[in-house]
């Protein structure tokens, strides 16, 4: 049997903003080629953690390792080897989404700038806005944008927060396998979500937050052998049945 | 009515306090008052420089003035309010989801910014001088007139400013030609200003000889031009979509500033296409400096020892410092603060693009030293410019970051910038009045200015930073 390594590793992570405890001491390792969903109710935290886990805040008490990186000690070294969709888009207003995009791509010091982002605007298709200013753009076509930025240097690891919630339904199922083949070469996925019929079809694995705590986590493989849905697990877990 | 209006206060304060706490939101006309208090304990100094009239002159207009920039506000705010909070959270932009028209929103908002700038800013100002009055002999109804003057002045300034962006609404081409047409005018008839044309301002003939005719006069020029304003109202939500060209490439291509010609370049486009283009940092930067230059050679006249071009150079680097304020406008570092980038790096590059900006004062200078054949102090004035231009954006960039907008609010952080800047520029003056060319030294400051650009990358990198 092939022995997954870590590639994300969570030891007793907490945020606190004030008396808040957004994120309360969670523990956690994310292998190789899951796609492990964070799900939980609004305001449980699962924002707090992916910018945790990138770099984007600092924890309170704990650390996290991600692709081997201390993110407390090395966040740049981190952010430069993952993808990161955050959760609400915020392109810049007055570049175009063509723009945009090459502006990313040069961040990321990547060449061949016009292809890399021409490959996205076809595969999202939406070559007939890449000259729209990002403000003009609508908020799926922003979604597209965000997702093309975050997959445009081929990272190992991406951590995608909502990403399909403004997709059309031909756009979401295009996303949805492009990122079943990302894990299944080795790609793995942290994504947060809330919808839970659309982590039930694609994650491998789920750990549901509330209140800032992480209550449990499941294959997603164990609960089908049950013959138990997300959605029952989810409201049992959580208490809101 | 009331309901909107109450609101709306309500949403102005919790926008504020939000970002830096509401202690310290509350603490920023205290301070205004007591500032206002310490400048009137020196007005018997002051006035052995300048008669009492022309400094009452000098701040009427600088409450005009204020209240046409709050006024412009709302020419090219909105890009940066819907960045900032998002159209849909503002009553402002309500009509579109609640039963309430256009015009009575619009109406609100005037209101509100008339009763929130007073509170904020003229009522403590006028404080702090009724608190010095006994100082000075000064009676309580000189404080009482001196408020409703300038709250006059204000509001004549802020009307205006409204009834502009009405126009701009409608035609930005007709606002440029109306401005065109002003300056031409005032090009045409500069020569022939004086203390006594500037005296018909009617708020501040009012002060100095209270009449109903002036006071009529003063309100007609309030009411008549937010009326217009009212009526001819025009607010669009711009759904159309606007296509550019990719830019990004070629300008990152053409300045060749390493990793920071990305941001350059971006920060070129973003003033570019925002509403008022590069135009409205040209005019937000000229119409104080022309202001400024006006009423520098109006004033100065009386006192020979001052330099008037030294001084306009250094008032000019204290106001090109602003150009960091327009570069900081359109972006939030969260739109980057998943990508591999340090906040140092973003304050870098608008340190870049704030140098390169900064030629146009530079230009400026240059046209005046000639024009007025005083090329003989360029030299000095040419130092005292940079010095503190470098000096006031270092204290903005160590104090503020990338939200000089939003922080210069906050009243600790103000009087910090207050302190740290005024009394190097009075050193500077008192410099410039035993000799100019004493001057040359100046640029020993841009030492400091460089340590406090360092210091403030350490420090901003280390903050985390909020969503403002």
């Amino acid at each position: 049997m092939i022995r997954m390594k870590n590639v994300v590793e969570i030891k007793n992570l907490t945020k606190k903003f004030g008396d808040l405890k957004a994120v309360n001491n969670i523990s956690l390792s994310i292998k190789e080629g899951e796609l492990f969903g964070l799900l939980g109710p609004n305001g449980s935290g699962k924002t707090t953690t992916v910018k945790l886990l990138t770099g984007q805040i600092k924890p309170t008490k704990g650390n996290a390792k991600v692709l081997g990186i201390n993110v407390l000690k090395n966040p740049i070294k981190s952010r430069e080897l993952v993808g990161i969709i955050p959760e609400q888009e915020t392109p810049p207003s007055f570049l175009t989404a063509e723009e945009y995009l090459q502006f990313v791509a040069k961040i990321r010091n990547l060449n061949n700038l016009e292809d890399i982002c021409n490959k996205w605007f076809e595969f999202l298709e939406f070559e007939d806005e890449k000259e729209v200013l990002c403000k003009d753009l609508s908020r799926g076509t922003r979604q597209k944008l965000m997702f093309a930025q975050a997959f445009l240097h081929q990272p190992k690891l991406a951590f995608i927060d909502e990403p399909l919630i403004n997709l059309d339904p031909i756009i979401q199922r295009k996303v949805k396998d492009y990122l079943n083949d990302f894990v299944k070469n080795s790609g793995t996925i942290f994504f947060c979500t809330h919808v839970l019929e659309i982590a039930e079809e694609i994650c491998t694995r789920v750990g549901i937050l509330d209140k800032g705590k992480l209550i449990c986590k499941v294959s997603i493989k164990d609960l089908k052998k049950k013959r138990q849905h997300l959605e029952d697990f989810f409201l049992k877990s959580v208490k809101k049945d | 009515m009331f309901e909107i209006l109450k609101n709306m206060i309500k949403e102005e304060w919790r926008i504020h306090s939000s970002l830096f706490g509401s202690f310290m939101f509350a603490l920023f006309p205290i301070m205004i008052a007591v500032i206002a208090f310490i400048g009137s304990l020196f007005l018997p100094i002051f006035q052995f420089i300048l008669p009492v009239k022309q400094i009452l002159l000098f701040v009427h207009y600088l409450f005009v003035l204020f209240g046409l920039s709050i006024g412009s506000f709302g020419l090219f705010g909105k890009e940066v309010m819907n960045r900032r909070f998002g159209q849909a959270s503002m009553i402002a932009y309500s009509s579109r989801s609640l039963p309430v028209s256009e015009r009575k929103i619009f109406f609100n908002f005037f209101i509100k910014d008339i009763i929130y700038y007073f509170i904020l800013w003229i009522l403590p100002f006028v404080v702090g001088l009724a608190l010095a009055s006994p100082f000075l002999s000064l009676s309580l109804i000189y404080s009482i007139s001196l408020l409703l003057t300038l709250t006059l002045s204000f509001l004549i300034g802020l009307s205006i400013a409204f009834f502009l962006s009405t126009i701009y609404a409608h035609s930005s081409k007709l606002l440029i030609g109306i401005l065109v047409l002003f300056a031409i005018l005032g090009l045409f008839t500069a020569s022939y200003l004086s203390i006594d044309l500037l005296m018909l301002l009617p708020s501040l003939s009012f002060f100095f000889m209270p009449s109903l005719s002036q006071l009529v006069l003063s309100l007609l020029l309030i009411i008549t031009p937010s009326t217009l304003s009212l009526i001819f109202l025009k607010i669009d939500y711009p759904k159309k979509e606007r296509k550019f060209k990719n830019s990004l490439v070629f300008l990152s291509k053409t300045l060749k500033f390493g990793k920071y010609s990305n941001f350059i370049s971006k920060d070129f486009l973003d003033l570019n296409r925002s509403e008022g283009g590069l135009g409205k940092i040209i005019f937000s930067l000229l119409f104080p400096i022309a202001v400024v230059w006006l009423l520098l050679a109006l004033f100065l006249k009386f006192v020979p020892i001052i330099n008037v071009l030294v001084i306009f150079s250094m008032f000019l680097g204290v106001i090109s410092s602003s150009i960091y304020n327009w570069l900081t406008q359109y972006d939030l570092f969260t739109s980057y603060s998943f990508l591999p980038v340090k906040v140092s790096d973003v304050m870098k590059s608008k340190t870049i693009s704030y140098i390169l900006i900064n030629l146009i004062p530079l230009v400026i200078l240059i046209l005046v030293a000639l024009g007025t054949n005083q090329s003989i102090y360029f030299l000095p004035a040419l130092f005292s410019f940079l010095t503190l231009s470098s000096y006031t954006l270092s204290i903005t960039i160590l104090l503020t970051g990338l939200h000089p907008n939003i922080l210069l609010y906050n009243a600790k952080i103000f009087l910090e910038y207050l302190f740290s800047i005024i009394p190097i520029l009075l050193i500077l003056i008192f410099l410039s009045l035993l000799n100019p060319f004493f001057l040359i030294l100046s640029p020993i400051l841009i030492l400091l200015s460089f340590h406090f650009i360092k210091k403030s990358y350490i420090k901003w990198d280390k903050w985390e930073q909020p969503s403002f």
